[in-house]
């Protein structure tokens, strides 16, 4: 993961004119295990957040996101490295001392107290005066949308409301830092968009710099000003959005981001008729100029390496337009399932000339598609769409 | 649900006896009643008959029959201790079931002739004490067993719950050396340091296990929003058991009144017996009067009897170790 390295790198230097809220350096947290196996959750992380950003880790489960989250918490110690908030180095800190407030995933209210007392409560034990208790708690209530709740006790609140009471603890003490630990996950689908939403106009509301831990993709696209996606305990990338999803830096965000996820084909670089071609099992697809570039003369020497193709940026070149598919960017595949959603269709299929138990793969094409199954189709690529990752480090070449 | 039960049965009942099923006509002349073979028609008669036994089991009579027969067996002995309690000790030798001339004579007998009042403070004041010191040694090692790793934590807790394996009367004899060579015999005290010991154990497990109920999160959550660590204890996780704490102390206090081995061992006078104690004196070694033993052994019951009536919610908590909410 040496490039994960260098996309930190560029990424402190990317605007060296915003001030840092939050700066983790060379963070490393080792567990040991039942059995004494020492494992590092979290492996020599280096990050910074800036003022006022919501930044989003992502990962899988165990890829030591939530883990780096509550050392940032003060909740575990780490074993190395430091944490810099507002340029106070808070590592040996108690979390009471940290000036953070977090968000957690069974919104842990106070069960004996009601709304109004799990409001107050971080403001009473800070013996804030009891006018301004008051009135951070009746603000709070009204940005929630709450007042009518704050009589009741959490056992009487929905899911949705007891996340809306979770938040508005977290708010009323106008932390220097939030903290979110899958804060959505326990509640219901359409509950949880409703939420994301909401939570992001909370954040252009109060503005305040956040962390936000999730498992979910579509959380992190939705949410973050930027996204670091994790995996055991290492940084993958750290970039906006967009970005992640159009220049993911590995084969493993690459197929971490994106739903349906990106397909991947091992593939040869040849030459026809003295141009580069990438050769697949089945197909067959012109090597595109950029990637020619990036990767360097001579192309066309048999160099192995990993495809990657998004669903989405297949087409079904028998319903395309003429001239919408590029010339000789195109094969067949047999299609084996079709899943009709409404606006487009999801195919799942296996490159015609392929062997029988080939392994599938998914284009998600338009609803004018006239796949059917066990019928082959021609599908057109989007060339410039193409990842090339490098089969040992998985590195994406194109970037 | 056993209401609806019965009523299932007898329509599948008369259906069956009947001898066809609706369903075989509507499918046109099936020959055999389930159209499977007449084999698989016999396991389902089998079926159906094993089916009528049970749910002729589980009917709301037999169920209410078996619940009255618990109810008398347990109910029975103490009307009956009642009523002995109100004749006098030379009536109870005539067998009536009703005492023909009711007196509270023996109640006077026992609590002031004989002084068993003084037991009657004794127990007042050890299971008070009692519950006290094992509340306030078991709530924190419970909580520290609930949220703690450290080095052999789960070979200390389970040494802890190994004291409460041994027979009681299998540490009789040393307890009571030790007691005579710390001065403590016929002292409150002894007994307050038996009922520690005995209860303990349970408590720290009682008190862990509703530990445990309540997530971890709430600590940390109170630690972030601004407490030390004993804060978030006060403030927030104990507040939050404390229907459990109640469920313990109310357990404690019922077990230190009641109890007998260890307080009879060190106990030869009023100065320190405890009611449970105290009632046996009217074993004597030619007699019984069984009238005053009775009114002593009523007066033991009213205190247990009033707390389990007024917090039997927590003490059904406490012996499941479950909290709700």
């Amino acid at each position: 993961m040496s490039d994960s390295a260098s996309t930190q790198a560029t990424d402190r230097g990317d605007d060296p004119e915003r001030a840092v809220s939050l700066r983790i350096e060379e963070l490393i947290k080792v567990f040991e295990e039942a059995d004494g196996t020492p494992v590092r959750a979290v492996d020599d992380v280096t990050l910074d957040v800036y003022d006022g950003e919501f930044l989003v880790l992502v990962g899988p489960s165990g890829c030591g996101k939530t883990t780096l989250l509550r050392t940032i918490a003060g909740l575990e110690p780490p074993t190395e490295g430091a944490i810099i908030i507002n340029g106070r180095d808070v590592s040996g800190l108690e979390p009471r001392e940290r000036d953070v407030a977090m968000v957690f995933q069974n919104y842990a209210l106070y069960p004996h107290k009601t709304v109004r007392e799990n409001l107050a409560f971080p403001l009473e034990i800070r013996k804030y005066p009891r006018d301004e208790i008051e009135r951070r708690v009746a603000d709070t209530a009204d940005l929630l949308d709450i007042p009518e709740l704050l009589d009741r006790r959490p056992g009487d609140l929905s899911g949705g409301q007891q996340q809306r009471v979770a938040l508005g603890r977290a708010i009323v003490r106008d932390p220097e830092l939030f903290l979110f630990d899958e804060p959505l996950s326990n509640l219901d689908a359409k509950l949880r968009v409703q939420m994301r939403t909401e939570l992001n106009k909370l954040h252009t509301r109060v503005g305040k710099t956040s962390v936000y831990v999730t498992h979910d993709q579509a959380e992190a696209m939705t949410l973050g000003d930027r996204v670091a996606v994790m995996r055991d305990g290492r940084l993958q990338q750290v970039a906006p959005p967009q970005e992640v999803f159009e220049r993911p830096a590995t084969r493993f965000v690459a197929g971490f981001i994106g739903e349906p996820p990106m397909n991947f084909f091992d593939v040869r670089i040849d030459e026809r008729d003295g141009r580069p071609v990438i050769v697949a099992e089945g197909f067959e697809l012109p090597l595109p100029d950029v990637a020619r570039r990036a990767l360097g003369e001579p192309s066309g020497d048999g160099r192995e390496l990993v495809l990657g193709i998004r669903p989405e940026h297949f087409v079904d070149a028998g319903a395309a337009e003429a001239g919408a598919v590029p010339e000789g960017a195109t094969f067949e595949a047999l299609t084996r399932v079709v899943e009709p959603m409404g606006s487009y269709k999801d195919l799942a299929l296996v490159p015609h000339g392929a062997a029988e138990d080939a392994a599938e793969f998914t284009a998600r094409v338009s609803n004018e598609s006239t796949a059917m199954e066990g019928e082959p189709i021609v599908l057109g690529v989007e060339l410039s769409k193409l990842h090339l990752f490098d089969p040992e480090t998985g590195a994406n070449l194109l970037v | 649900m056993s209401g609806e039960r019965p009523a299932t049965a007898s329509d599948g009942g008369t259906a069956t006896a009947s001898g066809t099923r609706p369903v075989a006509e509507a499918d046109g002349g099936t020959a055999t009643e389930s159209g499977l073979g007449a084999g698989f028609d016999a396991g389902l008669a089998s079926y159906r008959r094993r089916q009528r036994v049970w749910d002729a089991l589980e009917s709301p009579y037999v169920v209410h029959l078996v619940l009255f027969l618990a109810v008398f067996f347990i109910v029975a002995p103490l009307v009956w201790e009642l009523l002995t309690s109100l004749k006098t000790n030379a009536a109870v030798y005539n067998l009536t079931y009703l005492p023909r001339d009711p007196t509270l004579a023996s109640y006077y007998d026992a609590l002031i002739d004989r002084g068993f009042w003084r037991a009657v403070v004794n127990s007042v004041i050890i299971a008070s004490v009692s519950t006290a010191v094992v509340m306030a040694l078991g709530t924190p090692a419970g909580y520290v067993f609930s949220r703690y790793r450290f080095p052999y934590d789960n070979a200390v807790f389970t040494f802890v719950l190994f004291t409460r394996l041994f027979p009681p009367i299998g540490l009789v004899v040393p307890y009571y050396r030790i007691m005579s060579e710390g001065g403590l015999l016929n002292t409150r005290l002894g007994i307050v340091v038996a009922n520690v010991y005995l209860w303990l154990p349970l408590v720290v497990y009682v008190m862990r296990n509703f530990f445990i109920t309540i997530p971890k999160e709430l600590d940390e959550a109170a630690r972030i929003d601004g407490c030390t660590k004993l804060q978030a204890f006060r403030h927030v996780v104990f507040p939050a058991v404390l229907p459990g704490f109640a469920a313990g102390t109310i357990l404690t206090f019922l077990y230190s009144w009641r109890e007998f081995l260890f307080a009879f061992t060190v106990s030869t006078n009023l100065s320190s017996m405890t009611i449970p104690v105290a009632t046996f004196l009217f074993v004597g070694d030619t007699s019984i009067q069984w009238a005053s033993m009775a009114a002593a052994a009523v007066v033991a019951t009213i205190p247990s009897a009033f707390v389990v009536f007024f917090f039997q919610r927590y003490i059904v908590v406490g012996l499941t170790g479950g909290l709700k909410g």
